[in-house]
């Protein structure tokens, strides 16, 4: 039998299946939008309804979104904005100099000990592009897109340790078990492309980010939301590849019988979830021809890989960004990558801020700015959106772990305040929004907490962050979590 | 529909009350009231928001009680009165109308005004949630004529369809009920020959067949294996930590306690008591403590730089949510930061019941401490578990007898003549309040050692004995908010002669303020161990006698006192004495004492019974333990939530809501562990066979197993769900696996699964049970009957973690020391049930965690049944499966006689119990033939997978036959 007219088969058999109530819904809302519209629901949540049989159809938001994707660039162990983007001259006069008992009450350090010395900027700093825009020597490529970036410079955290503050910028919650955004968003808009999931994860090697899958769970909402990890070892997606001893056309013969058996098991016991059951596995078929696809990146021309920096079948960032456009081309919605080694305390030559941090800088800085440009030459920088942060700041204080100077210089965590950029729909290109104190240590002009801009990123998406809920442990649970939570209206084009 | 309603129930108002054809039609608060309050009412007069003061989550806060007007919310029986009643009848542009028109444009229908009205007549009753109301013995429902049921649950479930309608499906066919009493009960499927021997019996007797093939799978092993996954979901069991690092943790030896609970039918009064509090227990055996272990189980956080304190804090709280949550089915962690917005909790209950764990003695520690060390070989648990109460009792004494001696003789404060420090920590003196204190001042540098020199007491007197008191910085402030701790790793007493040359004093004893923590304080002299501590916070000043051997008298020699502060934490903090002083006393009773011949014996007693307690082989456990006394922490109320802005004090206690403990002034985590279990807790076995309800229909009697508020779901049975506890805790004495045999034995289970189109439309998710259970099969059992069909699997009970085959390139752990090696093929290892693989909570088993199983950081009371395309490809790709595939193969084609349709049924029916229908059987003689033709034509196909075509197409359709619906469905 001919896949494409069994599945036919069974969507329309799955929405005779349909109960009653849903098929009614669908026709107050029209098809394609599932979401239940507020006003009709008097004044319930509306949630988002997929088609019965398919968790991951594409659904309309809450209003019109201009932004229909996300690339989010994570740089695991905070990379320092005094030394890439928030640049504080005052801070180079107090170079050497004690720590102001001010600057400490009340201040809880995860290294620090009694008072440290304060550290001016340790890269040089020039304004870029009609904007003006400071960024420092550490990022020569990307600084000639300092027009197409938006800066938040007064990101800030409540977190002050890796773990829990990855946690917080990924599931807006300190501790394990949250949905992730990219769930929350794949829930709420499902996938354009019926081959591939709507969350995808990429790593740039090495180990794993602390908390490790969590940062792309699904938490409480149903695990076929969660982000799908690509890994260049092995499976590009997980169990992806055939065992040995099966081709795609034995596949195919195989999955005939199985969904013809399955079949007669539904005439048998009528019940709806084997229909589902049997379109899954054609989904799980579909994917094992796109994802392979996808992810082979040297059909690029040799110009593209020149562009990017890429070297096939390594375990690069650089790959990464290159594999994050080919995604993006192919409609999966929200696209994680993380990249590591972030973390300059100064403690070990991999990581201070006159190492480890250089190199970082140089391994990230031309892939970003490849993937700016191609994002932009293919018209997407104009419904994709592309965003980089860390986890939290650092301190303008020099770390003086245990008490004592250390031999390399490093920062340590600082939650007051970090930069994160944007590029792309929906936001100002060409902007700083929010302004840190004389020294860069706390948000001094227009605070931006982690739920403001999840928010934010909702609002973009098409979402009040209000209305996109599930009831969880007696709370209607959202991504912002309990506390207030802000659109930042400065930020938005 | 409406207006009939309503002119019933105005006829209904002027009627006269307590006729008992009416008594039916009286309004019931939970059922009529509380919810329009909730929908509509509750936002702004609830827990959190209580507008005008009027909250309609208390009773006091609307009957009889004058809000912020000055009237009566409600006045029994007096509508007229009632202010509530006034404002919701008013037109709707009037601004004192309820619910405000701006959040409520349509305020509250006529039918719910009219419920009101009848509510305030009838006296307003204030009945408490269901939940919160005890369970009432309900009447047995009759049956039509014609219904026949095996069990009391049948009455409750048949009735209940004659209502609706709906009649009961026909009893399951005998294999399909076989196969889903050995899924339910055991996990596994049944095996042929098993089958053979039911079905033969089942002709002869159905239901005798169908009691002993149930008391068969109750008893075996597999039972406690099946059920114990239910379990560690609520607990959270996982073989790492957590946050921060999620390096290992060596606890599996909970596992098999729970495994072993449920095989023993330990009664759930006894498995909830050891759990929350068997260290409390008077004699604790070796596995009451292991049991304690399940609140063990929270995450610590070992990443550098983080405070102890803070996560230490989050397990508590992470405790108290559990509790809750496994035995109430209540979202108690509402209350963590303001009164619970619609149950009648307050914020101040949720600190009184943390109090119950604020003071056990873990403390987000990189080792995992307290520790017991658990003898490898049960059979020893019963030796190890008397020496470890002598142990414990010989150190009381000895620590009693101490304290005695100390408290008995009298102390000078001793003044310090110049003190200094190794490296920049910079140390200080002065005399405070009598005593001369030693401070540090600025920047502590890890690894100082403190030297003090003391100017002697002027009147000669000797020293046999000198007292260190360490004090937090802010005594007050650190009772709220600990302190980083210290750790004394060595303490000495030098006696200088004139040119600087030092002679150590000996010691004889020390006497510590507490008489045992992880660390044994007295390693402190002339050693170099981990001695007297504050590990790792301090709340208290904590003391630490040292008695020497002889009385001191320097004479012309100077005296210089070394104090070693090893501690480091964390790569970040240095544990070291910030501020302290020494007293001294010349009372030669101190020798006597540290020299006497009954301290010396108990010594020696104590280190012989310690040195045959080691030589038992053990692994080592997380478990609870309280802190002495003299050190327990406060538990203060937390400002919003937060644990850095402490408010009042508060001691443990049970919020109102509840009923009391029994008489107890004190009371303790034992205490509240008996409360659960008391019999009075309205929740507590209503609780537990819901869950066991949903583990075997699928869906509870209350189908949010997370939530028995007034949030969640009604129960769709009330009184069946009330006639299951009662009997649960009363008749069944708490025996959870009579209530598993009470369900499967009904009628009501043993129906078909079988629906028609319009029963599914009717009721998609089978909530009236007008047909038999039929949901996919968990994570850990689609392993396990693999493993059982593909003829691989290895039934050992028992024993640290394992690691089955996972995917290339997945297990990537932070810390590089977690390895995961595979047993080879073969190998008994990589074939154990799910349940013993290793479970890590950053990595899940990529099988487990799609197919829903929780990762385990948090009490997960419900898993949710998803139905993906990642699924489908771990069914069909993934390399544990293949093998049971290949397994299933090698059934057919070398374990089976016959031809080749023979060989595709006995592979059909050793997954399914069943033979398959001859149109299924010719669908896989069909794809048999086909595939055995191509791999005949491409013979390097095959490679990697078998040796022959035939192999090779036994192998695809024992691949199809591992895949189909009704192999993943029970």
């Amino acid at each position: 039998m001919n896949p494409e007219t069994l599945l036919q088969q069974l969507r329309s058999q799955q929405l005779e299946a349909d109960t009653r109530r849903q098929f009614l819904k669908t026709c107050t809302t029209g098809m394609g939008s599932f979401f239940l519209s507020h006003q009709l629901a008097g004044g319930a949540v509306p949630t988002p309804q997929h088609e019965a049989g398919n968790p991951l159809s594409a659904l309309q938001p809450h209003f019109n979104p201009k932004v229909k994707r996300v690339i989010y660039l994570h740089m695991i162990g905070a990379p320092s904005q005094l030394e890439l983007f928030d640049y504080k001259p005052e801070l180079e006069k107090l170079d050497g100099k004690p720590c102001p008992q001010e600057f400490l009450e009340g201040k809880r350090f995860a290294f620090i000990q009694g008072t440290p010395n304060m550290m001016g900027p340790q890269a040089k700093f020039q304004q870029h592009g009609d904007s003006g825009a400071w960024i420092s020597d550490r990022l020569p490529h990307l600084a000639k897109h300092a027009d197409d970036l938006c800066f938040i410079k007064t990101m800030n955290t409540d977190q002050f340790n890796h773990g829990p503050a990855q946690l917080m910028v990924h599931t807006g919650h300190a501790q394990i078990g949250y949905p992730s955004a990219g769930s929350w968003v794949t829930w709420g808009l499902g996938t354009e492309n019926s081959d591939m999931p709507g969350f995808m994860v990429l790593l740039s090697g090495g180990r794993l980010p602390r908390v490790g899958k969590a940062l792309w769970s699904a938490g409480f909402l149903p695990s076929v939301y969660q982000g799908v990890q690509c890994r260049s070892v092995g499976d590009p997606v997980l169990n992806v590849s055939n065992p040995a001893g099966t081709n795609r056309e034995i596949r195919r013969t195989a999955l005939d019988a199985l969904n013809k058996l399955n079949e007669s098991t539904f005439d048998e016991f009528g019940d709806p979830e084997t229909l589902t059951r049997i379109a899954q596995y054609e989904m799980a078929y579909r994917m094992q021809t796109a994802v392979p696809e996808v992810m082979s990146i040297e059909e690029e021309p040799a110009a593209v890989h020149e562009m990017y920096g890429t070297e096939p079948g390594k375990e690069s960032f650089a790959n990464n960004c290159l594999l994050a456009r080919r995604l993006a081309e192919r409609g999966v919605r929200y696209i994680q990558l993380f990249d590591w080694g972030w973390d300059s305390h100064g403690a070990s030559k991999t990581e201070a801020l006159n190492g480890g941090f250089l190199d970082k800088c140089q391994q990230v800085d031309k892939p970003i700015s490849a993937l700016l440009t191609d994002l932009k030459q293919r018209g997407m920088l104009e419904d994709t959106l592309v965003i980089w942060s860390g986890e939290f700041g650092r301190t303008p204080m020099r770390e003086n772990r245990g008490g004592q100077e250390m031999a390399l210089k490093g920062r340590d965590h600082n939650p007051g305040a970090f930069t994160l950029w944007m590029a792309g729909a929906g936001v100002k290109a060409g902007t700083t929004y929010g302004e840190t104190d004389p020294i860069g240590y706390d948000a001094a002009l227009n605070p931006v907490r982690v739920n403001d801009f999840h928010a934010t990123l909702l609002h973009l998406l098409g979402f009040n962050h209000k209305h996109l809920t599930v009831p969880f442990q007696g709370l209607q649970q959202k991504l912002t979590g309990v506390n207030h939570a802000e659109v930042v209206k400065g930020v938005l084009s | 529909m409406n207006l009939r309603l309503i002119s019933g129930l105005f006829l209904l108002a002027f009627a006269s009350s307590g006729s008992p054809a009416q008594a039916e039609n009286r309004i019931d608060f939970a059922r009529d009231i509380r919810p329009v309050l909730n929908a509509k009412c509750t936002g702004c007069h609830g827990g959190v928001k209580q507008a005008g003061g009027v909250s309609f989550v208390y009773e006091n806060q609307v009957v009889n009680f004058e809000g912020e007007t000055g009237n009566p919310v409600v006045v029994p029986g007096d509508v007229d009165a009632s202010e509530l009643f006034f404002r919701i009848t008013l037109p709707a542009d009037d601004v004192d109308r309820m619910p405000p028109a701006e959040e409520h444009p349509k305020g509250l229908n006529e039918n719910e005004i009219a419920l009101f009205r009848q509510w305030i007549e009838e006296g307003a009753d204030w009945a408490g949630h269901w939940s919160f109301e005890s369970p009432t013995a309900p009447e047995i429902p009759a049956l039509a004529e014609d219904q026949t049921a095996n069990s009391e649950i049948d009455h409750f479930i048949f009735s209940r369809l004659e209502k609706e309608g709906l009649k009961p499906s026909p009893p399951a066919e005998a294999a399909r009920l076989l196969r889903r009493l050995s899924l339910d009960l055991n996990g596994l499927p049944p095996t042929p020959e098993e089958l053979d021997v039911f079905l033969a019996d089942h002709a002869r007797d159905p239901e005798g067949a169908i009691i002993a093939a149930v008391e068969e799978r109750l008893a075996r092993p597999a039972f406690g294996e099946k059920w114990a996954s239910m379990w560690l979901d609520l607990v959270r069991y996982a073989d790492s930590r957590g946050l921060g690092q999620d390096g290992k943790r060596n606890i599996w030896p909970y596992r098999d306690w729970v495994v072993n609970a449920f095989n023993d039918d330990m009664p759930f009064d006894q498995f909830t008591i050891r759990q929350l509090a068997g260290d409390l227990l008077p004699e604790p055996t070796i596995d009451d403590l292991i049991a304690t272990a399940a609140h063990r189980n929270t995450q610590t956080n070992n990443e550098g730089g983080t405070d102890d304190e803070e996560f230490r804090t989050e397990a508590v709280i992470d405790r108290v949510n559990t509790t809750w949550q496994t035995w109430g089915s209540i979202t108690f962690g509402c209350v963590q930061c303001h009164d619970h917005p619609y149950e009648a909790f307050h914020h101040d209950d949720y600190y009184e019941f943390m109090a119950f764990f604020n003071n056990t003695a873990d403390s987000d520690l990189g080792n995992d401490e307290p520790l017991l060390q658990v003898p490898t070989d049960p059979a020893m648990r019963g030796k190890a578990g008397q020496l470890d109460r002598d142990i414990r009792d010989l150190q009381t004494r000895l620590w009693e007898s101490g304290q005695e001696a100390v408290a008995s003789v009298s102390w000078s404060p001793l003044a310090l003549e110049r003190v200094s420090t190794s490296n920049n920590t910079v140390l200080e003196t002065g005399a405070v309040g009598g005593q001369h204190h030693f401070f540090t001042k600025g920047t502590v540098q890890r690894g100082p050692v403190y030297s003090l020199y003391p100017t002697l007491p002027g009147s000669g007197e000797p020293i046999t004995g000198f007292k260190l008191t360490v004090l937090p910085t802010d005594a007050e402030k650190a009772l709220k908010d600990s302190e980083w701790g210290f750790e004394v790793s060595e303490l000495d007493v030098e006696l200088l002669d004139a040119n600087d040359e030092a002679t150590k004093v000996e010691f004889a004893a020390s006497v510590a303020d507490i008489p045992y923590l992880p660390h044994k304080p007295d390693t402190v002299i002339g050693n170099s161990g981990n001695g007297f501590q504050a590990w790792t916070r301090l709340h208290h000043a904590r003391e630490l006698t040292i008695i020497p051997k002889a009385p001191i008298t320097p004479g012309e020699k100077t005296l210089r006192i070394r104090i070693t502060n090893k501690g480091f934490l964390l790569g970040a903090f240095p544990l070291v004495i910030k501020r302290g002083y020494f007293e001294v006393s010349s009372d030669p009773s101190l020798i006597a004492f540290a020299q006497s011949e009954a301290q010396r014996g108990m010594k020696k007693q104590l280190a012989s019974l310690q040195a045959e307690r080691k030589k038992i082989p053990s692994t080592t456990l997380p478990v609870m333990a309280e802190r002495h006394s003299s050190i327990a922490r406060p538990t203060h109320v937390f400002a919003r939530g937060n644990f850095l802005e402490k408010d009042k004090p508060v001691s443990a206690g049970l919020p109102d809501s509840l009923p009391p403990l029994p008489e107890s002034k004190n009371p303790s985590r034992l205490d509240m562990a008996k409360w659960w279990v008391s019999g009075e807790h309205p929740m507590t076995s209503r609780v537990l066979v819901n869950r066991i309800w949903e583990q075997l229909f699928g869906t509870g009697i209350v189908a949010t197993l997370e939530d028995f508020g007034s949030s969640g779901e009604k129960p769709s049975h009330p009184e069946l769900l009330d006639f299951l506890a009662l009997r649960f805790q009363n008749e069944h004495a708490w025996s959870m696996k009579a209530v598993v045999r009470d369900i499967v034995l009904s009628s009501t289970y043993q129906q078909s699964a079988k629906a028609s189109p319009a029963l599914v439309e009717r009721d998609p998710s089978n909530r009236l049970l007008a047909r038999g259970p039929r949901s996919r099969l968990s994570a850990e059992v689609l392993r396990d009957q693999a493993l059982a069909i593909g003829g691989l699997l290895t039934e050992k009970v028992g024993g640290p973690p394992v690691h089955p085959p996972i995917p290339e390139g997945v297990w990537k752990p932070f810390q590089g020391g977690d390895k995961w090696e595979t047993p080879k093929p073969g190998e008994a290892d990589r074939y154990r049930r799910a349940l013993y693989t290793y479970t890590k909570r950053s990595i899940p088993y990529p099988a487990m965690a799609t197919f829903d199983a929780p990762s385990r950081e948090f009490c997960s009371p419900r898993r949710l049944a998803s139905n993906t395309p990642l699924q489908a490809l771990t069914m069909l790709n993934d390399a544990a499966f293949s093998e049971a595939a290949q397994g299933l193969a090698r059934r057919m084609k070398y374990d089976t006689e016959g031809s080749v349709s023979d060989k595709l049924s006995a592979g059909y029916r050793i997954a399914t119990a069943r033979q398959p229908s001859p149109e299924k059987l010719k669908e896989l003689i069909g794809l048999f033939d086909k595939l055995e033709v191509q791999y005949a034509s491409e013979p390097e196909l095959k490679k990697g997978m078998a040796g022959t075509a035939d192999g090779a197409a036994y192998t695809i359709v024992a691949r199809v036959i591992l895949n189909l619906d009704e192999v993943l469905t029970k």
